[in-house]
This record gives C-alpha cells, structure tokens and sequence, in this order.
C-alpha cells in the first residue's frame, strides 16, 4: 500500500500501536463501561472485518461499531451474537478510529489479510469474514471509477479460504469490484468453493417509508429510482434501489440486455421519448422529503419537467432494459433531492412507491443507522450458513454499474449487454427493516 | 363536499414555522399517498397579526405573503371577519414559540367563523382547561367541528406501529427535547393517539406529577417510570448524543448507564390516568435529538417507535397533517374527539403552571 502525504502507512500505524500496546492497560479509562469481548464469549462465532479505513463515518466505522457497541433492534439494544475478533485496515488517515477500536474492545488489529482472517495462525480461524472497500484514497481512473481495492480484498480472503481447505460466509460491501470480469470470478470463487456470499449496499434493507413491499410475481413492468450523489459511488444504491423491487416481479430478474447512461440534456431528451418512466419519476419525487423548495421559502411547488431542468444542471440517468422487457431508470439529481424514492409501475397502470430512508448523518442523524439492518443480516448468515438474498442481485447491479460507467464514458451510447445475462429468483420473505 | 375556501389566521408567517408549512400545503400542494395533491379551486384568504418592527416574521411576511399573494393568488385581510367570511374551513395558528393561539382571537375566530365550519387550531386549544371548555363551548354553539393538534400526532411512525385496538395498555413513556412547555406539548400530542387505542379507550387524568433534575432518575429507580421502557423507545432513535456526536459510533446508552451524565437539567412528567394507566414524558435535552415512543400492554409486549419528523425545509410530517386536515375539512368530521384536546389543555395548565 502506498502511502499518502497525510496518511499514516499501515505498518508504521501497526509499529506505533506496538509501542502504545505495552501501555494499553494502563490507559484504559477508569470506570469505562466497556470490556474487551475477546475472550468473554468463546461459545461465540468469530468474525473479522477487513476495511479500507476506520474513521468517523467511513463505511467500516458504521459496521465494525455495530459489531462491536451493538445496535437498536426491534425495539431493544441488540448485541450482535457473532464476535468480531480481527480486523485489517488499509490506511491510517488523519482521525483513525482503528486504535481507539482495539483498545476499547480487543478486537486484535493484523497487519495482513491473511494473518486477520488466521488470527495469526496457519489456518482460518473465523466462522466470517466482512470486507469493506469503501472510503480512504485510492485512485480513479478515466472512467471514474475509485478503484478501491475489494477484489483484492476478495482475492486475499479466498486464498486463505484455499490453503485452509476450509470457506466460511462472506460479505462483501456495495458493488462487487470495479471490472466486470472480477465480479463473475468473484462469484464463480463462491460457489466453487460453496460458501454464503452477501453483498451490496443498505439501501435495499432499510426502512421503507410507507413501509411497503412489491408482492411476489407482481406485474411490474418498470422500476424507476430517483436520487443524489455522484457516478460510481450514489448511482450503485440507486440501483440497488430499484433492483430489489424490480427482481420481485413476474418470472423473476431475467438478466439486463442494454445499458444506456447520459448526463446533460440527454437525461431530459430520452426522457421525453419516455412517457411510463416520466410518470415513475414524478411518482418516486412524490415521496421524497428532500425536494427542493423553488423558491427558496415555499416548501415547493408541485414539480414539472422545467422546475426539474432548471434546478438540475447536471443530471445523470442510467437507462436499462432487461431481457423480459422489462426497464429500469435511475436518475441522480442532485439538484432536486437529497433522498432515495423508488416508483414501480405495473401492467394494469398501479403505481407502487416508497423512499428508502437514508437519514445520512450528520445533517439528520448522528449514526447511520440504515446499516443496522445490514449488519444484522450479516450476523444471521453468518449464524445460520445462509445468505438471505441472492449475491446474483449484486452481481448484476454491479455489472449494470460498470456498463452505465463505459456507456457515460463512451459518448453516452446505448450499450449491448450480453453478459449481463443474470437471471435469478428473488427471495419469498422480505428483507428490509420493517419492525 | 368540494372545498372553495380555507381562511388562515396566522399570528405570525415564518418560514419553515407551521405557519408557512400548512399554508402552502393548502395554497401550492403537497404530497399525498405517492401524489401531488393541490386541492382543485381552492381559494385561500390570511388574516395575519401585526408583526413587531425589523422582526424576522415581519420580514418574512412581507415578502413572503406577497410572492404568495403574486404567485397563488393568496388573498390577504386586513381583519379577521373578512377573511372568514364564506369559508368552509379555517386554520389557526400560534405563534412558534408559543403553545397556543391567544384566547381572545381564538374566541373571535370561533365566534365569526360560518357556522358549521371545521375548525383546525396547531397546538392546543389553551393552556388552561377552563378558557379551552368555553372555546369548545362556543364552537358547539355554532356548530363547528373542531380538531386540535400538532404535526407530531399524524407524523410518519419508524417502524409503522399502532397499538391494537382495545390492548389493555399498562405503561407507556415518550421521550422529547426542547424548551417548557413546547417539549411537553409535542410529547403529549405525541403520545395520546398512541394509547387513546387501549381498551377502554381514554380516560381522564387522575394525577400529574412533576419530576425534575435528580428527581427523575430517583423516580425511574424506584420503579415509579420504567428504565426497560426507556431502553426501548431510545433504541429507536438515530440521533443519540454524546459519543455518537463525536466518532459516529452507536452507543447502548441506557445500558451504559450514559443517559443520566447525558441530560442536561432532566425533567419529566407522571401522568396516572383514572383506568389506571401510567403515561411518562422525560424531556432529555443532550441524550437524544428525536421522539421516541415505547409502550408496555399487561402481557408485558412492548411496542415502540420514533416519531419520525424529516429534515426541514421540506418537514414533510406536515404532509400527513396536511391530509388529515383535507379529509376533515371536506367530511367535516373531526378526526379525533374534542375531548383529547380538553385533555391536552389540562395537562398544559399543570405545565405551565
């Protein structure tokens, strides 16, 4: 890993906490409330976390203190009834929490992959690994992809897997890996080697407001999400966002056939070739809570496709259609919402519409809490051997990202997509937080 | 029946206050069921109190009543009886940093309002039981349907709970922030459609005790409120403070023992209601940001949930309010009895007291 001029390298980082670590007790806080959970409960399941890097709301923050301080649960605190035992960070910024982490909890920091997932053993010594690519500085290439580093994460974890003769269930955080290639020998890896593989982002598991679900097999013939937030990082849960209602509908996810992304004067222009998706998207604003007010002092006045292009100068849509039919859009718009709304349309003209909170902190919360539901899935799969919604979700949204990033690169193109050929069948039972 | 006409009286136009939040609901739109809903031909008249000089709402009103009046056809009095006049449904609206709108204009709006009105006043009718009894008075007497509340008692529920009806409720505790009375107003108004569900239906207030500083805790150590009950309504909130403000870390803060280093001057309120329910309002400024609700029926189940109210400037929970009051105005039928309101202006005198 190379270091940044303000980023502290990870084995420097490991050496300092070696010099500390010898006066670690003494520094532990009197009448701190917390205890190391090491070896409080060796009946236990164990997991390690590998991340990018800790701080105040990076995405390993939000998982590894909700493994760690537990979290809100159906109406009580909920600590998690896996361990989280080992931990590797990839970068050390200004404001790491790494440290501060292990010495409240014990959850032993290792400089390598290999040695967090071995405890610093010869075999695998975790009944679950979570990676956590998302945050810290990694470059970007021409297409704007962050090339954050889960496929090596990915890699690294599976060798262990290998040499241990022995797989344990994986999740793995947002969009599987930035080339299309990786994320099909991702997946390939995990069912080659049979173990549970989770993925994605929280956006399809937090609250719903109306707390409302696409029922199995519904007739939906297109699935429209409106959101903020920036290429190859907000477009993913946006996608995600529409993916788990659309993979709900009649016959299942049948696979994505092209893929079209366009930014400027092309998101009205297709737009306006697109009557259902119109509706949709003034459907999915209409449960927004974010909506800009134009003017400022009004709450705001029901939108038009003007109000839209006036207070939106660079928007983004990513338009999709699947191999059944069936059409996606997804609309960044940071000009008018600051929220996730989903709007489905089925065949006989119903409407089915929610926004998928969000609630980002700090502006409107303190913890992000969307993650709850999440790491909660996390601790189940880990605990029963079962992921609860099929990595091919993720898998294609991944893809569909990455296609939406070559088309928005490549002159906004409507792009031939045949080896998005992911099909699957969603899961009966809901999985998004609704108690 | 088709609504024609709504008349606001507006102690004060603030922008993001209720003031403006139900006004352009009514004069621009809102969202509805998944829809932009604007009432089709609906004419809106104010009548809105003088404004103290350079005042912020003096400000606000000027230019933002005349952009409404330019832009919606906003029809602005100069006094109460004219904007009344021939409306089928009239909202008042208090002050923002007070509880109620004054007596004596809340008697004149009742008084001139066309007979068989639906009333709608935000907050509560008044801040003592008797002067809120003669306003009801006043309203029978001309036949006016009258609703009183806040935008928290119709506001989105995280997750969507209600009690079931008829559950034989044995406890029940919200947890609120802010200033006397307004935090006790929002928690009362939050907390009574919930347990105006159990069986039996309301009742009225036996006693109400005042707990402050210390004295809540030691009442929440002998069992007089429930910790359990606490745990359950905070673990609904994603804005607790402390730590969490700090590094972003969750924080069992009851099991931590941190909610009592949290709060800043704690106050509470018992309320021993005549069935023999026992409601308890904690006002925690420092401990959490948000409104929590937790109730416990007698087979112990515990139901509980955040009053959720989304960001400003959009405060979409006046879009809830906004609906129920459409429905309201248009079936005149109040959505829920007079009598919750009575109920709420004898909790504010011991309040206010």
């Amino acid at each position: 890993m190379k270091s940044h001029s303000k980023t502290t390298t990870r084995r420097t980082f490991l050496a300092n906490i070696a010099k500390t670590t010898a006066a670690g007790a003494a520094l532990t806080v009197a009448g701190c409330a917390y205890v190391k959970t090491a070896s409080r409960h060796p009946s236990r399941k164990r997991i390690a976390l590998i991340g990018t890097i800790i701080r105040k709301y990076s995405h390993a923050q939000h998982f590894v203190d909700r493994f760690l301080e537990g979290y809100g649960w159906h109406g009580r605190w909920h600590h998690p009834q896996v361990e989280l035992v080992s931990v590797y960070v990839d970068q050390f910024p200004q404001g790491d929490l790494s440290r501060d982490r292990e010495k409240r909890f014990g959850a032993r920091m290792y400089p390598t992959i290999a040695e967090a997932l071995t405890l610093g053993g010869s075999k695998l010594a975790v009944d679950g690994v979570v990676l956590i690519g998302e945050h810290g500085r990694y470059p970007r290439n021409d297409k704007g992809q962050t090339l954050y580093p889960r496929h090596r994460f990915f890699r690294e974890t599976v060798e262990v897997f290998e040499a241990s003769g022995r797989a344990v269930p994986m999740f793995q955080d947002k969009h599987l890996s930035t080339s299309w290639e990786e994320c099909v020998a991702q997946v390939e890896t995990s069912r080659r080697l049979g173990f549970p593989y989770l993925a994605g982002s929280s956006l399809p598991v937090t609250w719903r407001i109306p707390s409302v679900e696409v029922p199995l097999g519904a007739p939906l013939i297109e699935s429209v999400c409106v959101c903020y937030g920036g290429v190859d990082s907000y477009d993913f849960h946006g996608l995600e966002t529409a993916q788990c209602m659309s993979e709900r509908r009649a016959g299942g996810e049948a696979g994505v056939k092209t893929v079209q992304a366009v930014r400027g004067e092309n998101v009205w222009k297709l737009l306006g070739e697109r009557a259902d998706t119109e509706r949709l998207l003034f459907a999915a604003l209409a449960r927004s809570h974010t909506l800009r007010p134009t003017p400022q002092g009004y709450t705001f006045p029901i939108p038009t496709r003007e109000v839209l292009q006036r207070n939106n100068r660079a928007p983004v849509a990513y338009f999709i259609e699947h191999n059944d039919g069936f059409r996606t859009a997804m609309f960044l718009l940071d000009g008018s919402v600051r929220d996730f709304t989903y709007a489905g349309l089925t065949r006989d003209g119903k409407i089915i519409s929610c926004q998928m909170q969000l609630p980002m902190p700090p502006a409107i919360s303190t913890t992000a809490d969307f993650f709850n539901p999440l790491v909660n899935h996390i601790e189940q799969m880990v605990l029963d051997g079962r992921a609860p919604y099929p990595i091919e979700r993720t898998l294609l949204t991944s893809g569909t990202l990455v296609s939406a990033l070559d088309s928005l690169h490549g002159g906004q193109v409507k792009l031939d997509t045949p080896q998005l050929n992911v099909a699957y069948q969603a899961p009966a039972q809901s999985t998004f937080w609704r108690a | 029946m088709a609504l024609r006409k709504i008349a606001f009286v507006l102690e004060e136009f603030i922008v993001s206050a209720p003031s403006q939040q139900l006004l352009d609901r009514f004069l621009i739109g809102y969202l509805r069921d998944g829809e932009f809903r604007r009432i089709p031909n609906l004419g809106i008249a104010v009548w809105l109190a003088p404004a103290a000089e350079n005042s912020t709402a003096l400000a606000d009103a000027t230019t933002g009543l005349a952009v409404r009046q330019r832009d919606f056809k906003l029809v602005s009095h100069s006094n109460v009886t004219d904007a009344l006049k021939d409306a089928e449904a009239v909202v008042a609206i208090a002050a923002r940093d007070r509880v109620s709108v004054g007596e004596d204009l809340l008697k004149n709006v009742l008084e001139q309002a066309p007979i068989g009105a639906a009333c709608f006043v935000h907050g509560c009718l008044a801040t003592n039981l008797a002067s809120a009894q003669r306003l009801v008075s006043i309203a029978a007497a001309r036949k006016l349907a009258v609703a009183v509340a806040t935008s928290v008692s119709t506001t989105f529920r995280l997750p969507e709970v209600d009690v079931a009806a008829n559950t034989p409720l044995a406890e029940a505790l919200i947890v609120v922030q802010g200033p006397r009375p307004l935090a006790e107003l929002s928690a009362i108004d939050g907390l009574l459609p919930v347990v105006a569900r159990r069986k039996g239906g309301e009742s009225r207030l036996r006693s109400v005790r005042r707990l402050q500083g210390r004295e809540a805790w030691r009442a929440g150590d002998k069992g007089e409120w429930s910790w359990p009950l606490l745990s359950a309504a905070i673990s609904r909130s994603n804005t607790t403070q402390g730590d969490p403000v700090r590094d972003g870390r969750t924080q069992d803060l009851v099991g931590l023992g941190l909610v009592r280093k949290l709060a800043r001057d704690p106050r509470g309120w018992i309320i021993e209601h005549t069935d023999g329910l026992r409601s308890t309002i904690l006002v925690l400024d420092g401990v959490v940001a948000d409104i929590n609700f937790a109730v416990r029926s007698r087979d112990g189940s515990i139901t509980s949930a955040q009053l959720y109210r989304p960001p400003a400037p959009n405060r979409a929970e006046f879009d809830r309010l906004a609906a129920v009051l459409e429905d309201f105005f248009t079936t005149r039928s109040a959505p829920w009895p007079i009598e919750r309101s009575l109920l709420v202006s004898q909790f504010m005198q011991i309040v206010t007291a």
